[in-house]
This record gives structure tokens, C-alpha cells and sequence, in this order.
């Protein structure tokens, strides 16, 4: 089980936050790779999802349950591959900027990717990208800071590979979760303060 | 000049076109002989064909092999290559490619830090049916290459391909089973060194080379830079290049030579239909190598040369859906035919071939029917069982994982599948009966599978008395229609003669042109192939073409 937790901070009051994540169509093309979505019902979908595996693509097939829409503060969800062998689940946490937020855990993306660490990147993406709505890159500087914002966001992962190459593709996960978490993460506050704007 | 244009972007001695083995090793000859290079490459990463293979280069009576105490002897060598070559060879280029191969690797391996290693344990092709023929040694590798030593160059080079396992050396991949028993690997460790980019066969081997090259050397290289065109002189030599670079044309001046070393046409699909004669083609190499060769050389009047194709590397293998490599479908060579519980039948549902060696089942593939003017055999499709499925992956579908029914069609019952497919169903199970009588008693009477120990080697499960062979009788049953798919070795290529120059179809050396490895025609080699020729005569072709160029043979 690969374990990626990530957080970070904007002036946006979480109910703005919330408004946007809960509907998925908001934010559904800017997925990376995206190819097509189907919403069964509020807490179930289905995606196609192109992934860049260094010298090669190919499409992955996922579905995602929503198991907690505890709005404005917290979603959880359990994520299952179609076509991989891959299960999952993470949260989405959000709170006001008072419980004292963390700056984010910077890591510098992997230099070197292959195509199992793209793969595993994409799917990290996706699922983080999944609960926030995705948005375009954000400059890690542009991150509130602590004491500077009103909402802390977390992002918490949890990868589990299967099949017999299980092993392999665990010790694959673990050095790039986080940095594909750190690099969601902006992505979501520069969509949401893209839509909204900021007093910085 | 006959289109030099009037200023050169730079100047320079030796220019390789293509980044693979060739060009490369070309370059770094040229170097140390005092030369300046350039290496253009058309992709976005140097290693060409060479560095998306498995790393394995053939050299009969090798010094590594006689380090690890097998026997050998130029003789024998010369002797298993002669056999292979069936006639078809130009002896002047054999015998100069067997003279040069060892001093070439052993060149690079002294002077440009290549870790060599013989391959213990996989067998000549043809062993034990051809008396020169060996169990063991002749394939050279090369030992684990630490990516990070690459510098700037380690995003720009493959690190892995989906064609061989990430990280793993031979002998390992035979100590764990071999791919068939892909199931059972060391994945911890094969995630270490994928993780630490340690490299291995093809990925591996390429890394020692550009190291060697742009590292170490600092031989100037640039990669999505295509060469459009040869610049010649008044009398037809070749002074130089018009390159593409950042969308600019890019004049490179070479002094003292020029060499294609881009690969053949795979991804020309008309050009390797003409050439292979056959109604499709597909490729497994990444979308570069299409037909730049035989363009460039024909503008400048270079001599195309054949020998017969039955005997190349062409597959058949599937795209599974969806998948690409650098925006081309990917298509994977499909090895599983010669797995137990596996065979190949054509429309009839009559298996035509050992599947177990391609050697015998390309040629069978190509048969042609005089009578119905068809090629009977095409395209061949894969049947599998339960059995297969509950051991075996196909492609990268591991066992318990559901197959895309666009690409593997499943049935309860052999006759279910056959009508799925458009294959005749008694047809089918006749021969399912057949072989599976057979094969309870590890034994192929009509095609004597299992009976070469490189396809045991490769495909086999050594479970198995006969470790190719396993009947199909646990439904459900699957069927996978397959396509050609060639490995970038091709039949057609420019006439070169015994310098690696090019030669005019009026039969005099163009000045200035040299072609190696997959450019050139192979009739070096002639009809036979053999995994690790054609690494071997990229290497030793362009050892040959830089010392030459450089006034030094």
C-alpha cells in the first residue's frame, strides 16, 4: 500500500470549494488524459482516462465510489480499475484556515519517469484531480502559507496494486505519489482562484 | 556543387544519421580517430531501434564466452552462420563481418567502457538440430547501466520499452522462469532497479553506448532533428546534410563522411508491403523508421538490395486497444503461441507450423496457393485455453484479469469459439484433439514443437515435460486474430560494400556515403537470422565504416 498525504492553503472560504468538487462535470475535461466520464448517480462513475507511460499510452478504465459527500468538509472515496489491477481509496478533507494550516510537502517531481511511474502518476493525478476539479498549474509560491489563508485542503491517497507484479509496482508508487499530490494540489487552487480571483 | 547551400550551419567530419547502435558506434570510432561528430536523430530520445530491443549482440567465439570457459571456435561460428545465411550471402561481406565482429566489441569494450557479458544459457536458434550450433554464449549483453550516469541525456534516452522486462538480466529472467512464468518474478527486486533506473538488455545496452559517446566524449547529438535530404557534389559525393531542426533547416557539412544509419521502413506501410510482399504490415519499433533509408540513398542513386524474407524477424502479435507509443498504435509480438496450452490455426482451424519457433512459422506464414491464389495461413489466430489463462499473461493481461473482448474472443466450447471467430469449427477441434494427444505425451509429431531449446529457452515452461507443449481441454476457450508484426529487420535495404560504403546502382562506392546496421541490406548475412545479428552487424559495420572514413583501413 503506497500513502500519499498532501496539503495546502487558499484565502477561498471551503463552501466555494465545496460548490465546485461536488459536481463533477465542472471539472471532468481537465482530468489528465481524460477521454470520457459516465456518471451512474451522485457517488458512482465510471472514466477513461489516456495515461502516459513514458514510451507508450494506454487507456485506463476506472470506477470511483464516493463513500462520504459530507459537504462542505470531507469526501471519501474507493476506486477500483476496470482494466488495471488496481484498488483504492482516499479523502478530501477541507477545513477553515483557523485549525492552522501546513504549508504543502515540496518534493521535486521525478526526473526520471518510466512508464509504470507515469501510469501510477496519472492514476495519482486523476484521483486527486477526481475530488478537487482539477485546474490548471499553479506556481508552489503561490501557496497562502500559513496564517495567511481561510481554507486548508488534504489530500490523503492510498494506492494498493494487485496481481503478481503487485510488489514491483508498489515500490513504483511510493516516490511519486506525493509529488504528483503536491502538483494536484496547486492545480486545484489555480482553477478555483482562476474562477473566484483572491485578495493576494 | 549540386545542392550545397551557401553557408553551413556547421562543420564538421562525420555526421551519423540515426542514434542507434550504428550510429553511434560509428561515431565514437570516428572520434577516437580524431574525427568530429555530430549524431541527428529524428526522435526525442537517442538509441534508435536498438535501444527498444532486448540488448542482445550474436558473436560466435566471443572473449566472454572463453571467459566463462564454453567452448567455441571462429570456425564453428563461421560454420552456423554459414548455414543460416543459406546460400544467399555476399562472401566478401561475410567474411568481413566475421573477421571484424570480436575486435569491434572487444574495441568497445575496452575503449568505451561497455560491460559485456556472454548470456549463459540461451541457445543458437538451431541447437541441438545443427552440429555448429551452441548452447550457450554467443549472445553478448551487457551488465546493469546506472541511468543517472547519463546526465542531461537520461529523460532523452528509453529507459525501458514494453517490449522487454524492466530491469531484469537474462539470467535472472531464466533463474525466474523464463516470460512465459512472467507470474513469478522477483518484482521487488525488478521494482528496485526500475525505481534506481538501473537498465538492462535494450534500454541497458544503448545507455553504455550514448554514454560512451555524448558523455564521455562529448560528441554533439540532437534528437527531433530529422535529415531531410544528402548534399552532394558536382561528381556525387556526399559533403554533407540538410537537417530540420527547431523548424529551421540545419546545413551540416561533413568532412569525411556520412552514415544512414536511420533503421529500415516499418512504419512506411506501403513501402514494407512492397517490399515484404505481404498484404499488411505493423511494427513493434517506436514510429521512426520509415523507409528514411532507401529514400535518402536512391535520391543519390544508391543500388537497393534484397535477400529472401522468409527467414527475417517478422511476427504476428495484436495491438491490445488503446495502447500507443509515441502516437502510434503499439503492437506487441506475440509470444504466446509457443506457451503450453496454446497453438496457431489458420481459417481451416488447422495449425500449419511450430509456433514455438518463429523461424519455422515465418516462411509458413508467406506460403502461397497456387491453386486459390490465397495465402492460406493469414492471418493465423491464437487459441488458448483455461489452463492458459489460469498460468499464462497475454500481454500485459495477467491471469484473473478480464481481456477486452475487442481483442480475445471467448467461448464455452472449441466449436462456439471457431464460429466466433470465422474459423471452421471441425476444422478446429480436429486439430485441438490432435495436439492435445500429442501433447500429453510432450510430443508435436506433425511440427516437432518444443524440439529447439531457444524456444524452450524463451517460451517454455519448464513445469512441463515438454515445456512448449500443454493441451487445450479446460473450457472456456479464446481465440485472438493477429496481425503482422515486424521488429524493424527488413529485407530491402542500400548495397554496401565490404567499407559499409553505399553503393550507386551503377556499381562504384558513392564518396562520402556509408550505411550500417538495419540501412543496409543484409547480404552479410544473407537469408539467416538469428537474435543478436543485426546488433552485431550494426556494431561491427560501423566500427568498419568510421576506421575506413578515416584513412585507417
Amino acid at each position: 500500500m503506497a500513502v500519499a498525504e498532501y496539503s495546502t492553503s487558499t484565502k477561498l472560504p471551503i463552501e466555494t470549494i465545496w460548490n465546485f468538487v461536488k459536481e463533477m462535470d465542472n471539472w471532468a475535461d481537465l482530468v489528465t488524459g481524460y477521454q470520457s466520464h459516465e456518471k451512474q448517480s451522485d457517488e458512482d462513475s465510471t472514466w477513461v482516462l489516456k495515461g502516459d507511460l513514458g514510451p507508450m499510452s494506454r487507456m485506463l478504465k476506472l470506477q470511483v465510489h464516493i463513500t462520504e459527500w459530507n459537504g462542505p468538509t470531507r469526501v471519501t472515496f474507493e476506486l477500483k480499475g476496470i482494466n488495471e489491477l488496481m484498488d483504492g481509496h482516499g479523502t478530501f478533507e477541507m477545513s477553515s484556515y483557523e485549525e492552522e494550516s501546513e504549508p504543502g510537502v515540496h518534493v521535486a517531481p521525478a526526473e526520471r519517469k518510466n512508464f509504470i511511474l507515469r501510469l501510477l502518476e496519472a492514476i495519482a493525478r486523476f484521483f486527486v484531480r477526481l475530488l478537487s476539479g482539477g485546474a490548471p498549474e499553479r506556481a508552489a509560491s503561490a501557496d497562502a502559507g500559513p496564517g495567511a489563508g481561510m481554507a486548508k485542503l488534504t489530500f490523503k491517497l492510498e494506492l494498493k496494486p494487485g496481481g503478481p507484479m503487485a510488489p514491483m509496482i508498489d515500490s513504483l508508487i511510493k516516490p511519486v505519489i506525493l509529488p504528483a499530490a503536491e502538483q494536484l494540489a496547486g492545480n486545484i487552487m489555480a482553477r478555483l482562484e482562476e474562477l473566484h480571483g483572491t485578495e493576494r | 556543387m549540386a545542392n550545397a547551400p551557401a553557408r553551413w550551419d556547421l562543420d564538421i567530419d562525420w555526421v551519423s544519421i540515426g542514434s542507434g547502435l550504428g550510429g553511434v558506434c560509428s561515431a565514437i570510432v570516428a572520434h577516437d580517430l580524431g574525427a568530429k561528430c555530430v549524431i541527428l536523430d529524428k526522435s526525442p530520445r537517442l538509441g534508435g531501434l536498438s535501444g527498444f530491443g532486448g540488448g542482445e549482440v550474436f558473436v560466435p567465439n566471443n572473449y566472454k564466452m572463453r571467459e566463462l570457459g564454453i567452448e567455441d571456435s571462429d570456425e564453428s561460428g563461421r560454420e552456423y552462420l554459414d548455414f543460416l545465411s543459406a546460400g544467399f550471402r555476399d562472401q566478401d561481406l561475410f567474411d568481413k563481418l566475421l573477421a571484424t565482429c570480436n575486435e569491434a566489441i572487444e574495441y568497445f569494450g575496452r575503449e568505451a567502457g561497455i560491460e559485456w557479458i556472454a548470456i549463459e544459457g540461451l541457445p543458437d536458434y538451431y541447437h541441438p538440430k545443427v552440429k555448429s550450433a551452441r548452447a550457450s554464449g554467443r549472445y553478448m549483453t551487457v551488465d546493469l547501466f546506472d541511468g543517472s550516469t547519463l546526465g542531461e541525456w537520461q529523460g532523452k534516452t528509453y529507459a525501458m520499452t514494453p517490449h522487454v522486462p524492466p530491469g531484469a538480466l537474462h539470467k535472472e529472467m531464466y533463474a525466474w522462469g523464463g516470460l512465459a512464468k512472467v507470474t513469478t518474478w522477483d518484482y521487488e527486486l525488478v521494482g528496485q532497479r526500475v525505481a534506481e533506473d538501473k537498465r538492462a538488455m535494450g534500454p541497458g545496452l544503448m545507455a553504455y553506448f550514448v554514454k560512451a559517446a555524448v558523455v564521455d566524449r562529448n560528441i554533439l547529438a540532437y534528437v527531433d532533428t530529422p535529415v531531410r535530404e544528402l548534399i552532394t557534389d558536382d561528381g556525387g559525393a556526399v559533403i554533407g546534410v540538410r537537417a530540420e531542426k527547431d523548424g529551421q533547416d540545419f546545413f551540416v557539412k561533413a568532412d569525411k563522411g556520412v552514415v544512414i544509419a536511420v533503421g529500415g521502413y516499418d512504419h512506411n506501410r506501403e513501402m514494407a508491403c512492397q517490399y515484404e510482399s505481404m498484404p499488411d504490415w505493423n511494427s513493434a519499433a517506436p514510429p521512426y523508421f520509415d523507409g528514411d533509408n532507401i529514400v535518402m540513398g536512391t535520391e543519390v542513386g544508391a543500388a537497393i538490395a534484397a535477400v529472401p524474407p522468409n527467414n527475417l524477424a517478422m511476427f504476428y502479435g495484436y495491438n491490445i486497444p488503446g495502447e500507443e507509443t509515441d502516437g502510434s498504435p503499439l503492437y506487441r509480438a506475440s509470444w504466446e503461441c509457443g506457451v503450453p496450452h496454446a497453438i496457431w490455426v489458420n481459417k481451416k482451424g488447422e495449425r500449419f507450423c511450430d509456433e514455438a519457433s518463429y523461424k519455422d512459422y515465418q516462411p509458413r506464414l508467406r506460403q502461397w496457393d497456387g491453386q486459390t491464389q490465397t495465402m492460406p495461413n493469414l492471418p493465423p489466430t491464437l487459441i488458448f485455453d483455461q489452463n492458459y489463462r489460469d498460468r499464462y499473461p497475454l500481454g500485459s493481461f495477467m491471469p484473473g484479469q478480464e481481456i477486452p473482448e475487442e481483442l480475445c474472443v471467448k467461448a464455452d466450447s472449441l466449436r462456439e469459439l471457431a464460429e466466433k471467430l470465422d474459423i471452421d469449427p471441425e476444422g478446429l477441434e480436429k486439430s485441438v484433439k490432435r495436439f492435445n494427444e500429442n501433447a500429453r505425451k510432450g510430443e508435436d509429431p506433425d511440427f516437432d514443437r518444443g524440439s529447439f531449446s531457444w524456444s524452450q529457452r524463451l517460451v517454455g515452461d519448464f513445469d512441463y515435460p515438454n515445456p512448449n507443449l500443454g493441451p487445450l481441454d479446460k473450457a472456456p476457450y479464446y481465440g485472438v486474430k493477429l496481425v503482422p508484426v515486424s521488429v524493424g529487420i527488413n529485407s530491402h535495404g542500400l548495397k554496401t560494400d565490404v567499407h559499409a560504403h553505399v553503393v550507386h546502382v551503377r556499381g562504384q562506392a558513392i564518396s562520402g556515403l556509408y550505411a550500417v546496421g538495419n540501412s543496409a541490406a543484409l547480404r552479410d548475412l544473407g537469408a539467416g537470422y538469428q537474435s543478436g545479428t543485426s546488433n552485431m552487424r550494426a556494431i561491427t559495420w560501423g566500427y568498419i565504416a568510421a576506421r575506413h572514413a578515416m584513412g585507417k583501413d
